[in-house]
């Protein structure tokens, strides 16, 4: 066990592709640290060198108030994560039903497609003074504004996942006397499974992405928040830890819906 | 997606008259209409009936008279203008990197090996994460919008380029190098227009985020004039009517460049079949 778990580090420290994306992060930092630290180029000059930003996130006493060691950062992370999460699964728990039934039954889908295709195109983050004026508090407008960026490419994909199901499908159940909620049950949820999971990757990607920009207009707490007081305190390396933390949470949701999507479609290699 | 809709077979040329007759007894055409009809009504009744949440939101018609008074002034063209131009230019940027970076790590291992991890790392962080630092680059707030519009462009078109190389068949590259293609072949006559279809999808989509950032970054960046910052100053002025009118433009602006790229993609690869 040991010794194969050993063997697969070996091969892939020395693989060719992990030297070359050693390479490649090697260059992207270089270039960073020479640009700001050693030339100082024009532009660059206010931008802070790569090891100033890391001396500040794994500071024990932190310039700025915020590192790993400090419970600020993990509050502002634990905000964002409520948020993105509890407007991701809204969107699901939404979403995926309506594109279901738009999906499957032809007369929902007629009525209420065209309005679908209205609203669509208003993009979330539009909804942003909207929501602050309709809904109370601060938490509700950041949620909800992440949820519409959710919820649109959830309802979707899930739709597109109902109608790319080959209609024999449907007429082998009818022949063999299903009923309606074993139809649902065995042919449209299974059938659409994998547009749905496209659907929501994407949606995934699209709760952080609005919910930045909710934080940054509307939020009190989480990261966007930080990176935006950051900058107004001008304290450039918080600004780059937290854009960071942002890529690595995004990163890792995307890589656990695939996973889920991987748990729930065990038929498909 | 008006695909979704039955337009089998490429329909005779008809007159403007006999066409809008077509139209009007096309099956898909008034349950439509009655959805979105039921919509509006919903929210007329519901604002003039001031339930909890809508209390503050202003009737379809109230909106449809704003839209009526603002649509006479020079202000809300100009505002169009701005951040079309502000689109325009940093979408343009986008793809112009965009497509041949997605190209070359296609065709080359060495360069998806140092590119691919550093991309996918970049790539979650959210675009309009990078409006601070990017006020703080750039000497000019314009440049700073553009380059944000740029970062949302340039890896969505990557992405779909790079995903198009990787699906091509590797019969099709094995068949041509065994007749003695070299790589210039390969790429002009198998590598891009196989992977044309998946630049007009990358184009598309990241026409629609570029739309969705601009707002955005003039919202945060409290810039002069564009939609966004319009929609910025009637949330300020607590003019709701004006925010509603804002969101529809912006929508209709999205959704008119997403639709034109479409159709120039369309042009560029006739060999697809229309779905």
């Amino acid at each position: 066990m040991l010794a194969r778990l050993a063997r697969r580090l070996v091969a892939w420290a020395t693989s060719p592709a992990t030297g070359l994306m050693l390479l490649g992060f090697a260059s992207v930092l270089a270039v960073w640290h020479l640009t700001t630290a050693v030339w100082r180029l024009p532009l660059f000059e206010k931008i802070t060198p790569p090891l100033a930003v890391f001396r500040e996130w794994f500071n024990r006493a932190p310039a700025f108030g915020v590192s790993l060691f400090t419970p600020l950062y993990y509050e502002h992370i634990g905000y964002s994560v409520y948020r993105a999460y509890t407007a991701f699964l809204l969107a699901v728990i939404l979403g995926v039903p309506i594109g279901l039934v738009m999906g499957w039954r032809r007369t929902v889908y007629r009525f209420t497609f065209p309005l679908l295709e209205m609203l669509r195109p208003i993009p979330p983050l539009a909804w942003v003074p909207l929501a602050i004026l309709m809904l109370p508090g601060i938490e509700p407008p950041v949620i909800y504004v992440t949820f519409i960026a959710a919820f649109f490419a959830t309802v979707l994909n899930t739709l597109l996942g109902v109608l790319s199901i080959d209609q024999s499908y449907f007429r082998a159940a009818e022949c063999l006397g299903f009923s309606s909620w074993h139809v649902l049950r065995h042919v449209v949820v299974p059938g659409a499974l994998p547009f749905i999971f496209t659907g929501l990757q994407i949606a995934m990607g699209l709760s952080w992405f609005a919910l930045v920009a909710g934080e940054m207009i509307a939020g009190r707490r989480g990261l966007g928040y930080m990176i935006f007081d950051a900058y107004n305190m001008a304290q450039i390396p918080t600004i780059v830890m937290g854009m960071l933390t942002l890529g690595l949470l995004g990163w890792a949701s995307s890589a656990l819906v695939r996973l889920l999507g991987r748990k729930l479609m065990t038929w498909r290699a | 997606m008006a695909s979704l809709i039955d337009d089998a077979a490429p329909a005779p040329r008809l007159g403007p008259a006999r066409r809008l007759g077509r139209l009007a007894r096309n099956e898909a055409l008034w349950p439509g209409l009655a959805g979105i009809a039921v919509f509006l009504a919903v929210w007329q009744g519901a604002s003039m009936l001031g339930l909890p949440m809508l209390r503050h939101v202003p009737s379809p018609l109230d909106v449809l008279r704003q839209l009526a008074r603002v649509v006479q002034g020079s202000q809300y063209w100009l505002s169009w203008y701005v951040s079309g131009r502000r689109v325009l230019l940093g979408y343009v940027i986008g793809v112009g990197l965009g497509v041949p970076l997605g190209l070359a790590m296609g065709m080359s291992r060495v360069f998806h090996g140092m590119g691919f991890p550093v991309l996918e790392v970049l790539r979650p962080i959210p675009p309009l994460a990078w409006v601070p630092l990017s006020i703080l680059f750039w000497p000019t707030m314009e440049q700073t919008i553009v380059s944000i519009i740029f970062l949302g462009a340039f890896f969505t078109v990557v992405l779909n380029v790079l995903g198009g190389v990787e699906a091509i068949d590797v019969n099709y590259r094995r068949a041509a190098v065994s007749m003695g293609a070299r790589p210039w072949h390969l790429f002009w006559k198998i590598v891009l227009p196989a992977t044309a279809p998946s630049i007009v999808t990358g184009m598309a989509v990241g026409m629609g985020l570029t739309w969705e950032i601009v707002v955005a970054a003039e919202m945060i960046a409290s810039i002069q004039a564009g939609l966004g910052f319009m929609m910025w100053q009637a949330y300020v002025g607590g003019n709701i009517a004006l925010i509603i009118v804002s969101m529809v433009s912006i929508g209709l602006a999205g959704l008119v460049s997403s639709t034109a790229i479409w159709l120039l993609g369309r042009r560029v690869t006739p060999w697809l079949r229309r779905t």
